[in-house]
């Protein structure tokens, strides 16, 4: 029996082995509705199988997943017409054009009035409504996907890797058309392993590796609790400056523009670098100061060892 | 999977979308309309010359007598037979090989004179010979000799001055005077719904299995009924299509006598649900589009060739026989030809029998393995 959870999706111990291998290893997590998730990870973290459980394509070994207080498992047919999934690499019919699939995608969800020229809207596919798909290209195709995802007029959207593959004026694009969708008050659950892009659009992320989850909130939260530190960056042609940092006892490194790199953990040795750089007489043209983004919190999860290739790599040699 | 489930409309959205598909797919149309119909005219026209052959003859008369120009006219004159004449210097076996004859008669010298002394004599103990030169890797020699050698008795018979003591009267199993292109076209008719039912089935699902549009369906209300009967219902409006095409052009060039009922749309109903579930198997078993793709030739083949669509069955050593009968194809064309040639209602009843409980294993079968979500579950 359907009950009214107040959550989308409700994941407990959800584990997926192949034979010998761990694809997913007992992870949990709940996403509100409305909310957007992303589960953010490298290749082979186990994402795909995580969303394909999820979206009903496969079946756990174990653990339970709840879709619209709905067991997966058991409910199937009665999720598929509330849910949108836009699959991994999605591909459609190479002769028919993009008005003629959302048509037939309404079709298959048996929807009376199908807005099909609000879809084409949506995703700014109008103009291309006659363009048979094999003569779209890489961005396009992903739009139609999503669109074909939305023609039940889903609660929950399932998009797994979205903008894969697209040259970064489609990636922004295809930013936009989920944008849109999360001001719909849509529930979007999307893996991807660009950080920009979670950052971008998630309410939580959850960081995976290995088939587990290595953390879990929001993009602000992820950096303020694993990347409490400030990177300065000088753009100096004064070598001595480098010297200078280093005798003060920070571990000063280059980054891949020549540019000197520092880690600090405290606002006031941005000060204290400046005036020893002025007192030593040397020189710099340019300064920034930052917080990490999502990918250094990533990384650092993901790939102990980056940091300390970021932040002194030159130093070590 | 959901297996109670056939829903008409998520059936007939994929029938649409797949005839679009298929008619802005020219070579595919190509293939499923016009070769058909292209096998037809060319075997046909192959088959219309032979049931009123008119052989060429070559006759060497070394005897230049009255007798031996009256036997050449004799053979010509039996309608079987354009007679040509080869220079008595000639040497005939080369003459043969540069020309490219399969066969040359020669009128031995001295037939004449042979001749008249056998009949003065009353001695027919031994005969006056004329000699074949023929070429034995010749596809139609055989049949020209036997044709020759008929004439001969007849001129025979009619030089004794006798009636025959034995004459016989062929009588034909079927109701009409029926030619081989009437038996011709039924068995293209079941190859062409075959072929095409069968590689359209597994190329199609092959390469959408492979593009990842099969898992996206699963994603949807589809069952695997709806997506196999919408593969069935859609290879058998092309099936009929095609069916109609092929006999309008057998009944406008050829004049084609053929029974048109109810048994054409029994058998061209159960040749697609056979391969249809044959191929929706061979997708699952192979995965690969080119493997699938092998599979299927692999299948085809054989049963093209073995199960009497170019030849009658008959013609094959036993133990070929026997492996024909094994073979789905060949009860399609028994009964396609019991149907539309012999109009034998029992036979074509028989043969439907088979090909339905083999269709109806392939296609539960096909039902079973088929899993659009693409998992082993």
């Amino acid at each position: 029996m359907t009950k009214n959870s107040e959550y989308a999706i409700e994941v407990n111990n959800l584990t997926k082995r192949y034979k010998d291998l761990s694809a997913v290893d007992n992870i949990s997590f709940t996403v509100e509705r409305g909310e957007v998730f992303a589960l953010l990870g490298p290749n082979g973290a186990g994402k795909t199988t995580t969303v394909e459980i999820l979206n009903t394509i496969r079946k756990p070994t174990s653990g339970k997943v709840i879709l619209l207080g709905m067991d997966v498992t058991e409910k199937k047919y009665d999720i598929i017409p509330r849910i949108g999934v836009l699959p991994q690499g999605f591909s459609s019919f190479d002769r028919i054009t993009v008005k003629e699939t959302l048509q037939y995608y309404s079709r298959l969800f048996c929807r009376k009035k199908p807005d099909i020229q609000g879809l084409m809207k949506l995703v700014n596919l109008k103009d291309k409504a006659g363009v048979q798909y094999k003569n779209l290209s890489g961005g396009l195709k992903q739009r139609l996907g999503i669109a074909v995802a939305l023609v039940n007029d889903p609660e929950i959207v399932f998009l797994d890797e979205p903008t894969t593959g697209l040259d970064p004026l489609a990636r922004r694009a295809m930013w936009e058309v989920l944008w849109g969708l999360k001001k719909k008050g849509k529930t979007l659950f999307l893996t991807t392993h660009y950080m920009e892009e979670a950052e971008f659009l998630a309410d939580t992320v959850a960081i995976v590796k290995k088939g587990k989850i290595f953390a879990m909130g929001s993009p602000g939260d992820l950096i303020e609790s694993n990347a409490d530190y400030l990177v300065v960056m000088l753009k100096s042609v004064d070598e001595t400056v480098f010297d200078i940092v280093k005798k003060m006892g920070f571990s000063p490194g280059y980054d891949s523009h020549g540019d000197i790199t520092v880690r600090l953990t405290h606002a006031d040795d941005v000060r204290r670098i400046l005036n020893a750089v002025r007192d030593g007489g040397a020189s710099f043209t340019g300064l920034n100061v930052r917080k990490p983004n999502l990918e250094a919190v990533f990384l650092k999860l993901t790939d102990d060892t980056f940091l300390e290739n970021f932040v002194g790599v030159e130093e070590a040699q | 999977m959901n297996l109670q489930i056939i829903h008409t409309n998520i059936i007939w959205a994929n029938i649409i979308v797949s005839i679009k598909s298929f008619y802005r797919e020219k070579t595919v149309v190509f293939f499923r309309i016009a070769f058909p119909v292209i096998l037809i005219l060319v075997f046909g026209t192959i088959f219309m010359e032979r049931d009123n052959e008119i052989f060429e003859l070559s006759i060497q008369d070394l005897d230049q007598t009255t007798s031996s120009e009256q036997l050449a006219a004799a053979i010509g004159l039996s309608k079987r037979f354009k007679i040509t004449q080869v220079s008595p210097d000639a040497d005939a076996k080369q003459y043969a090989r540069d020309n490219k004859l399969n066969l040359i008669v020669i009128i031995p010298k001295n037939f004449e004179m042979s001749l008249i002394e056998k009949m003065a004599d009353d001695n027919f103990e031994t005969p006056v010979t004329l000699t074949k030169i023929y070429d034995p890797g010749s596809f139609g020699v055989t049949t020209k000799i036997g044709v020759l050698d008929m004439v001969l008795a007849k001129i025979n018979q009619e030089m004794s001055g006798k009636p025959p003591l034995i004459a016989s009267e062929p009588v034909s199993i079927l109701k009409k005077k029926y030619r081989f292109i009437e038996f011709f076209v039924p068995g293209i008719i079941a190859m062409a719904v075959m072929t095409a039912s069968l590689f359209g089935t597994v190329n199609v699902n092959a390469e959408l299995l492979q593009k990842g549009v099969i898992r996206k369906l699963s994603t949807t209300p589809i069952t695997r009924i709806d997506w196999i009967l919408s593969n069935v219902l859609y290879q058998f409006i092309l099936a009929v299509v095609s069916t109609a095409v092929m006999l309008l052009v057998s009944y406008a060039v050829f004049s084609v006598s053929l029974e048109i009922n109810v048994w054409l749309v029994v058998f061209v109903a159960l040749d697609v649900f056979a391969f249809v579930g044959l191929g929706m198997i061979l997708t699952r078993v192979a995965r690969e589009a080119e493997s699938a793709s092998a599979a299927a030739d692999a299948l085809m083949f054989p049963m093209m060739f073995l199960s009497g669509t170019f030849f009658p069955v008959e013609m094959m050593p036993e133990f070929l026989q026997t492996f024909a009968r094994i073979l789905p194809l060949y009860y399609v064309n028994e009964g396609l030809r019991a149907a539309m040639v012999a109009v034998d209602h029992a036979a074509a009843l028989k043969s439907a029998l088979i090909i339905g409980a083999f269709a109806s294993v392939v296609f539960v079968f096909g039902i079973m393995i088929t899993n659009l979500g693409g998992e082993t579950t």
